[in-house]
């Protein structure tokens, strides 16, 4: 079938490209309306207390000064950052605008209004707030610990999970492993920071403006919030640059359309960076310990695993994140019998929330690393030991009970290995200097969507222009990765026109259709089915109109280069064009669609990634020299945008894995407050990395594709962690692997069994 | 105090604060929103402008250490509406995805490229040390300003709007064209000698395909809902 694709598979840039390039294109930080005021935050400076006083005197006799905002003249209604329809399971109501008593260094304590971003800063540093400070809980076993400090009155676990699945076998002589790792928590790091604009209308009204991931979603929260009807508040998506999870909640949409209501002026808010760092959202810390049970030929017999994770002071989606943690395992191994519980742990904290992964990459960090130590006890190839347990295609998911679909994850591993040279590799010595080299394996499972726990659809319509142009209506929310590229490409492929012919936007709560947004890798398997669906309901209907003017049978027809073409007859066509002209005068309907899709399936994205590292035993800091990713995408859309995206996500991976953590000290406060003490990978830094794609037919998506954005970044952070324990026959497994971690490993190397085939 | 800023080869008078960034009297009074910030501290270098032809960040420089010296911004880099090399490449080699560092990066790969126009990929990865990017591993990137560089490797991108062979638009043919002529005509007549058209010339799309029927010539007796086409008139 590939052969047949004229588009599908092609490479794209961002539709935008020529926007990005020359400047031209009005960020949401770039945004401005006319008599707009500034907003500026002021948060609390304490990690757990109670306002007792705010004196705002001095910062409101500041010129331009419109007015200051806290807990003593806002509501205090209760809402979910992470709630995306009303009813939703998991989402507690926690949060208020702003806070009296407040939880975390970095909460909402009071918003200056202003006519100018300065003005907002001098009047923010002149209002002067007086705390009663209650005892803080700054890790999860202080929160666990305590019975009479609670971060919120429901107590400080703000959810437990657990699944039991499937039958523990005999484990008479089975070799049991035990293992605990750690993830940090990290700062998303989109280059763009959080930025809304909201504009309060005299019809009662109000339109948003917001660089959000979900319209839709950020309309329920605000519209109840403020007690307005849906069909008067507008949220639109505007370009963002970036977010990975980072804005996909609604963290100060609602606090500028509150301030935007109450002032009746357009107002923005542009957080700076610490701000993003330590007010909005992280991605939690997450502890695991597993204990396997394998035959002595390493048959997965019995997984155990308990996860705990640092909610911080707002549940946010953590109960949801705790839940998915304990869905990964089971799409990447078979196992007889699997038990795992997790828990959200509510600490005076930043709050941790949605990102790249929902918990696939923690749990794979804990997996991944545990099977390279079984493979060490059990003296077996880390790639072998995997390939003996991996899943099947049509698997069923022993915990959510739904099909993997076409899991090709054997397939990623199996050319991996030779494309990496990876027996040769592995077999290399690590050498005994300053310098040493090791390799690892690791694999990841995500998901496509939201089928099977949430009710998974999406609604678009396409309709032919005069001129045989076409134009998608669908709320699609580019995150900077090519969402609106995908779409362009899908309903082209169909519709045998180049992407360039057809028109998409974003979305817009008051003319595109209701869609959920860019979450849960669900955009290129539901919302791109729904392009395809949608497109070939238009091309129906351009074979119909055709048909009867070539007084051929539809089944002799075919769509291409924009035009309805007669099969074996080269020299007949209509083109698109001209079908316009007879719609227009009304001799064929309007050629347009619109289509609700429901998805039907929910099949696991695979990734399987090798690092090559050298350590340097010296200082302890680690370079990754080589990098391969496998990825089971089922079918690149755009293929050179998805090599791109793996490479974007490798470079988050290994800032997961050797650098990145954003720690609390013991009053509370963040350790980092900038990119200047946050490292985030740089071009010196990155190795080559080169993308494989294993490309199938047999999944639900527009032409067999499957999610990459999330899954891409899931194993890296393990395989880079792997290496270093191959080269330095370690046992490492709190990530980040830190210079100062290194050097303790190497002073006090763990007992483990060395590998045979090291 | 008053300030001559030389932007993109235009002088501009401005009134600034002695305390002014040059990245916000840029932005918020030239209107030059394309150079970005990202940080406000030097570090991420989604702000970097050319004073001078060397690369900087204008989020660490004060507008009054920019007087007299040509500032270039990513708005000054394609002359006429046409893309600069660099511009091109980035499009080309897929270099870009959120775009929100990808001014920066551009201008620092200027300062490099006008400073040595045959960087080694090294020399590329260092110029670009200081900015930052979440998007893309870097690895795009550095492929775009080598091909600006003359490394020109395979392209990665499909372009939009370029007459590639992919974007072949066919025509209808002779014969089908006439009858869709007539037929419009038809249409045009009917509606200029005020009898009404019918608008359902063609049997509803819905209905199972049968065998063509006679679409070009409207049907004697107009449908019932065809007032339709002249009620608004």
């Amino acid at each position: 079938m590939t052969e047949d694709l004229q588009y599908v598979g092609g490479s794209y840039p961002v539709h935008d490209v020529a926007q990005k390039v020359t400047g031209e294109l009005i960020y949401g930080s770039d945004f401005s309306v006319p008599g707009m005021l500034h907003a500026k935050l002021i948060l609390s400076t304490i990690p757990h207390g109670i306002v007792k006083r705010i004196d705002a005197s001095r910062a409101e006799a500041l010129p331009g000064v419109v007015k200051i905002f806290s807990h003593e003249n806002s509501p205090m209604t209760r809402f979910c950052r992470a709630r995306i329809h009303p009813g939703q399971d998991l989402a507690p109501h926690d949060e208020t605008l702003f806070s009296e008593h407040v939880r975390f260094v970095g909460d909402r304590v009071a918003a200056v209004v202003a006519t100018s971003r300065a003005a907002a800063e001098a009047a923010a540093a002149l209002v002067a707030i007086e705390y009663e400070e209650l005892p803080a809980l700054l890790t999860v076993d202080e929160a666990l610990a305590s019975a009479d400090v609670l971060v919120h009155s429901t107590g400080n676990v703000a959810y437990e999970f657990e699944v039991d699945k499937g039958e523990r076998p005999d484990l008479e002589g089975a070799v049991m492993v035990s293992s605990t790792s750690s993830t940090p928590r990290v700062h998303h790091a989109a280059l763009e920071p959080h930025v809304c604009i909201a504009q309060g209308h005299s019809t009662g009204g109000m339109t948003v403006w917001t660089t959000s991931q979900g319209v839709y979603a950020a309309r329920t929260v605000i519209a109840e919030l403020l007690d307005l009807e849906y069909h008067r508040v507008r949220v639109i998506k505007v370009p963002m640059g970036g977010s990975f999870g980072g804005k996909t909640e609604y963290i100060i949409e609602p606090v500028v359309a509150f301030l935007a209501k109450e002032t009746r002026r357009p107002v923005k808010l542009l957080l700076d960076r610490e701000e993003c760092m330590i007010a909005t959202m992280v991605r939690p810390a997450t502890w695991t310990t597993i204990r396997t049970a394998f035959s002595p030929d390493g048959m997965l017999l019995d997984f155990e695993a308990a996860s705990t994770l640092d909610a911080g002071a707002y549940a946010s989606s953590t109960p949801d994140y705790s839940v998915h943690m304990c869905k990964k395992v089971t799409k990447l191994y078979r196992v007889p019998h699997y038990q795992h519980q997790s828990r959200a742990v509510l600490t005076n904290t930043p709050v941790g929330g949605a990102a790249r992964g929902w918990g696939a990459p923690e749990i794979a960090a804990a997996t991944e690393i545990h099977m390279d130590r079984v493979a060490a006890v059990l003296r077996l190839d880390p790639v072998e030991l995997r390939l003996k347990n991996m899943v099947e295609p049509y698997d069923t998911d022993l915990v959510t009970g739904l099909s993997l679909g076409d899991a090709r994850v054997r397939e990623c591993l199996e050319r991996g290995a030779v494309a990496f040279d990876w027996a040769a590799r592995r077999a290399r010595p690590a050498g005994r200097g300053r310098l040493r080299r090791g390799v690892g394996v690791a694999a990841g499972a995500h998901k496509n969507g939201m089928f099977g726990a949430f009710p998974e659809a999406s609604n678009m319509s396409l309709k032919m222009n005069e001129d045989g142009t076409f134009e998608l209506n669908a709320s699609l929310h580019d995150p900077g990765c090519g969402v609106v590229t995908t779409m362009k490409i899908i309903a082209a492929e169909v519709l045998g026109v180049h992407p360039d012919r057809i028109a998409a936007g974003e979305a817009d709560t008051a003319t595109t259709p209701f869609d959920y947004g860019t979450y849960g890798s669900r955009v290129t398997y539901v919302v791109g089915q729904c392009a395809r669906v949608t497109a070939e309901k238009v091309k129906g209907r351009l074979l119909q109109a055709a048909a009867e003017l070539l007084k051929e049978p539809i089944v002799h027809l075919y769509t291409r280069d924009g035009a309805v073409r007669v099969k074996n007859d080269a020299a007949r066509a209509i083109a698109y064009r001209d079908i316009a002209r007879l719609s227009e005068m009304r001799h064929v309907p309007s050629i347009s669609a619109s289509t609700t899709y429901y998805a039907v399936s929910n099949p696991a994205s695979y990734s399987v990634q090798f690092a090559e590292v050298e350590v340097d035993c010296a200082t302890g800091l680690v370079a990754v020299t080589d990098f391969l990713a496998v990825a089971d995408v089922g079918r690149a859309i755009n293929r050179g945008m998805v090599e791109a995206q793996y490479q974007g996500a490798v470079q988050m991976g290994i800032g997961y894995a050797l650098y990145e953590h954003l720690d609390v000290d013991e009053q509370g406060r963040s350790g980092v407050d900038g990119f200047k003490n946050y490292h985030i990978v740089n071009a010196p830094d990155m190795p080559d990395i080169q993308v494989l794609l294993v490309e199938h037919e047999g999944d639900d998506g527009p032409f067999s594709a499957k999610s990459v954005g999330e899954i891409a970044t899931v194993p890296t952070a393990p395989a880079v962690v792997n290496a270093v324990n191959n080269a330095l026959g370690t046992a490492l497994s709190e990530l980040p692997l830190v210079p100062e971690r290194i050097i303790a490993a190497l002073h006090e190397p763990e007992e483990v069994p060395a590998c045979s085939s090291c | 105090m008053q300030l001559l800023l030389t932007v993109n080869g235009l002088s501009h008078e401005v009134e600034v604060r002695p305390t002014a960034r040059l990245l916000d009297v840029l932005r918020d009074q030239l209107g030059l929103t394309g150079t970005k910030e990202g940080c406000a501290e030097g570090e991420c270098g989604a702000c970097t402008v050319l004073v001078d032809g060397k690369a900087v960040n204008s989020c660490v420089m004060l507008a009054v250490q920019a007087r007299g010296k040509e500032i270039l911004t990513v708005e000054g880099l394609a002359e006429h509406g046409d893309l600069d090399l660099l511009q091109q490449k980035f499009v080309e080699y897929g270099a870009v995805q959120c775009g929100y560092c990808t001014p920066g990066m551009l201008m620092s790969a200027k300062a490099l490229l006008m400073a040595n126009p045959v960087p080694s990929e090294q020399d590329i990865r260092i110029a670009l040390a200081g900015n930052l990017c979440r998007c893309t591993g870097y690895a795009a990137i550095v492929a775009a300003v080598k091909a600006a560089s003359g490394h020109d490797a395979t392209p990665a991108m499909v372009l939009p709007g370029e007459a590639d062979e992919l974007a072949v638009e066919v025509a209808t043919d002779p014969a089908t064209l006439a009858i869709v002529d007539e037929v419009v005509e038809a249409a045009v007549a009917e509606l200029t000698e005020g009898t009404a058209p019918a608008p359902e010339a063609f049997p509803s799309l819905d209905a199972p395909a049968g065998p063509p029927g006679a679409p070009a010539a409207p049907p004697p007796e107009p449908p019932e809902d065809a007032g339709d086409a002249e009620g608004g008139e």
